[in-house]
């Protein structure tokens, strides 16, 4: 009998999990969760002091305290993005410290790309003609700005920030101080009776948004691309067919990629090789899964022995090791799903954290050190023998190979597309003029099983828009699904609209551009900006819309924040947990275009959201005098 | 004929039952439903008892309906057949009759009109709005003989 499971657009993915009726994931846990609590939803449940939970209703309006629904809303929201904006801030704060203990000779990796590197010092002035000592300079230039205290505004923003925004900002007075004391601060403000302000508190959420923009998203990928490579557009294979079950196989779920760095360079040496073919296996893979299989998939061209290919989402991870092919899961960051715990008990896959703040209760701890990186290194390896020995002859392996594809278009960088373009953004500019691309909708941001289902509203939505000639850029878990959709082929032209079809057919491209991980939704804002420039306007007038329909995390939601301060429309297809306060309801979704410019756009069905968008960029056109 | 069945033991008052029945009353899903409107009413309660218990009330639809006894406009009729106590607010003369006469409570003002307003078991709907809400499975319908008030 098949269990009730939510439903995915991934139908052979369906198809896989319903084979196995003996295994639980997300997708049969989520009809038991399907009731949800109102007053969460609405986030009106206030659990700050001990004479809570306090909940709002018609009949009691406000809290023990006084606190009302707009004060309770508000603080519960901005405790949401202060929490993303720690994540994100986690991830740039440790690749900047991975970069300079590289270049203090700590860190036994190769930076690979040193153009980046170039770009990087004579934007942020540093004078250092020693590479190594170039690398050093542009971290602590990083770290120095993380570690401000609050009242001491971050350099960089002047730097990175495009000019009518930073004036816009400087306006609003929301230019953050140091990012982690920003972070700080919203958890002071917003504890048992502090702030009561929903208006401040909003404020605040912006300015966590330009942190976390700029700098865990934006610097992050400049950082990674300094020590990993940059992009390359390239074609790669996706799905479970990327699984190779004559190899050990790692799968590392995360978004931290500069802390395999060593690892993966270390997996293809001639001596681990060896190791591999002692047990009977070819040699090892890492298979992508999460964010970081998104970023070693978009420098897929520097990672073409070691990197499998891209598996699938946050959500195709249990399913991922379900195919028995896995032998070791890495966990350095989110989305290191609790229920991959249960899926790799039984499958006998061993794990190890290397990072406390993704410490699952089942793997083993094995704490990052980047001085330490070869003697890390040297027990992952030996531990995926060992799992690979123990668990091989014991486990059935099943990987649906037709799951997938083989021609994914990858590798595009705000870099790589303005020279795939011919060095200026000026051919897009000139298709967006002329109407054969309409306007362009960033698709980006999570997975969950709740907008209709995984995937479902991303690629429903994806396909309303190319058919509307809206050209898409992807990044994120969103792209994982539309990957594994086939949205990211180049035969995905056929499902676009005539104008747009007859543009991608030409390039030999698909109507989706696909960025990579989620960090890579600050290279879609760079487009934007790139856009912009050229056309000499502010973020506001272009015929450009941001679109996380199937946010799910307290990340997405400071990622969004930074998409409303850079003043673009943002639609989500299920609403935060805001919609108990009008104050804060309006604000986002009627007076933000006023204030920065942006707009948040809440509907949960696919055509109307595709409607809206659509009109938005068509309203922008005329604005444009397009 | 089926009545509403509350497991106490299960109740986590988390109200959920009590949004779905406003909104269910006001044309709204849970998103959408203003909680500052007082004018939104909920016909099932979660209460505390005197013991400091939580207490789920709703309307019984008695078999031998004090409320419909007491209504002289002919408002409140119970069906024989589905058992259900229903109330025509058309009709409804505003006398506040069976509010005096309801001992749980169950009937009240509505609080848009000066008629009165109590539950209807979501007749209109597959599944009860407050059973569909409840995340525990603490409210359900059950089949019950004649003769249980």
């Amino acid at each position: 009998m098949v269990k009730e499971r939510c439903t995915s657009a991934d139908c052979r993915l369906c198809e896989f999990l319903d084979s196995k009726p003996e295994l639980e994931t997300s997708f049969n846990r989520e009809p038991k969760q399907s009731v949800k609590c109102g007053f969460g939803k609405k986030g009106v449940c206030c659990r700050l002091c001990s004479n809570g939970p306090c909940r709002i209703t018609p009949k009691s309006p406000r809290g023990v305290c006084g606190a009302d629904a707009d004060t309770i809303v508000a603080r519960n929201f901005l405790r949401n993005v202060a929490a993303g904006a720690a994540c994100y801030l986690h991830v740039v704060e440790n690749t900047a410290n991975n970069l300079r203990e590289a270049g203090l000779g700590n860190y036994a990796t190769e930076l690979k790309g040193l153009e980046m590197l170039d770009e990087l010092a004579e934007l942020f002035d540093v004078e250092a003609e020693d590479v190594n000592e170039k690398a050093v300079q542009v971290a602590e230039k990083v770290l120095a700005d993380l570690y401000k205290p609050r009242y001491k505004k971050m350099e960089l923003v002047e730097k990175l920030a495009y000019s009518p925004r930073l004036k816009k900002w400087k306006e609003l007075d929301i230019i953050p101080g140091g990012a982690k004391s920003e972070v700080f601060d919203a958890l002071v403000k917003t504890s048992t009776n502090l702030s009561s302000d929903p208006v401040d508190m909003l404020m605040h959420v912006l300015n966590l948004g330009i942190s976390t923009g700029l700098y865990g998203l934006h610097m992050t990928n400049l950082l990674n691309d300094v020590m990993l490579g940059e992009p390359e557009i390239t074609q790669d294979k996706v799905g479970f067919k990327v699984v190779d079950e004559d190899y050990i196989n790692i799968v590392v779920t995360g978004h931290q990629h500069t802390m395999i760095a060593h690892l993966q360079d270390a997996l293809i040496t001639e001596e681990a090789t060896k190791m591999a073919q002692d047990v009977g296996a070819k040699g090892f893979k890492i298979v992508g899964s999460t964010c970081v299989g998104q970023d070693l998939q978009l420098r897929g061209a520097h990672y073409k022995d070691v990197f499998a290919g891209h598996a699938g989402n946050n959500y195709t991870s249990e399913a991922l090791l379900a195919t028995g092919g896995i032998d070791l899961v890495i966990s350095e960051f989110n989305c290191t799903i609790p229920g991959l715990e249960l899926v790799a008990e039984k499958y006998q896959v061993k794990m190890i954290a290397i990072d406390d703040v993704a410490k699952k209760t089942t793997a083993e701890m094995l704490k990052f050190d980047p001085a330490k990186a070869p003697e890390i290194t040297d027990k992952l390896i030996k531990a995926a023998v060992e799992s690979y020995q123990n668990r091989r002859s014991k486990i059935e392996i099943d990987i649906p190979k037709d799951h997938g594809y083989d021609d994914v278009v990858t590798g595009v960088s705000e870099k790589s597309l303005r020279k795939f373009l011919g060095g200026n953004y000026k051919a897009l500019i000139d298709l967006i003029a002329s109407g054969k691309i309409k306007g362009v909708a960033a698709v980006v941001g999570c997975s969950n099983l709740t907008a209709k289902g995984h995937d479902v509203f991303s690629v429903g939505l994806t396909k309303e828009l190319i058919k509307r000639d809206i050209l898409v850029l992807s990044a994120g878990c969103t792209t994982g699904g539309l990957e594994n959709c086939g949205l990211v082929s180049p035969s995905a032209a056929k499902l676009a609209g005539d104008n747009l079809r007859e543009v991608c057919e030409e390039l030999g491209i698909p109507p989706v551009l696909n960025f990579g991980p989620c960090l890579s939704i600050g290279r879609v804002e760079e487009v934007a900006v790139e856009l912009a420039k050229a056309l000499d306007v502010d973020l506001p007038q272009l015929p450009a819309v941001l679109s996380a329909p199937q946010w799910l995390e307290e990340q997405a939601l400071a990622d969004g924040a930074f998409g409303l301060a850079l003043g673009l429309p943002l639609h989500l297809a299920l609403p935060p947990f805001v919609t108990g306060s009008e104050i804060i309801v309006d604000t986002l979704t009627k007076n933000l275009p006023e204030i920065t410019g942006g707009q948040l756009i809440i509907d949960t069905e696919i055509e109307s959201a595709a409607d809206k968008l659509e009109e938005i960029i068509l309203d922008r056109r005329s604005g444009l005098g397009l | 004929m089926e009545r509403i069945y509350i497991d106490r033991q299960l109740c986590e008052a988390c109200k959920g039952c009590m949004l779905a029945c406003m909104a269910k009353h006001n044309g709204e899903n849970i998103d959408t439903l203003d909680l500052l409107d007082t004018s939104n009413q909920s016909a099932n309660l979660i209460e505390q008892s005197s013991q400091g218990e939580v207490a789920p009330i709703f309307c019984r639809h008695c078999d031998k309906p004090e409320c419909v006894e007491a209504c002289m406009s002919g408002a409140l009729t119970k069906d024989k057949e589905t058992g259900i106590v229903s109330l025509d607010q058309n009709k409804c003369a505003g006398c506040w009759m069976c509010v005096m006469s309801c001992s749980y409570g169950m009937i009240n003002k509505d609080t848009n009109a000066n008629v009165a307003f109590k539950c209807d078991l979501c007749k209109d709907r597959e599944k009860s709005a407050c059973i569909e809400n409840c995340p525990t499975g603490a409210i359900e319908l059950i089949e019950v003989g004649e003769g249980r008030a």
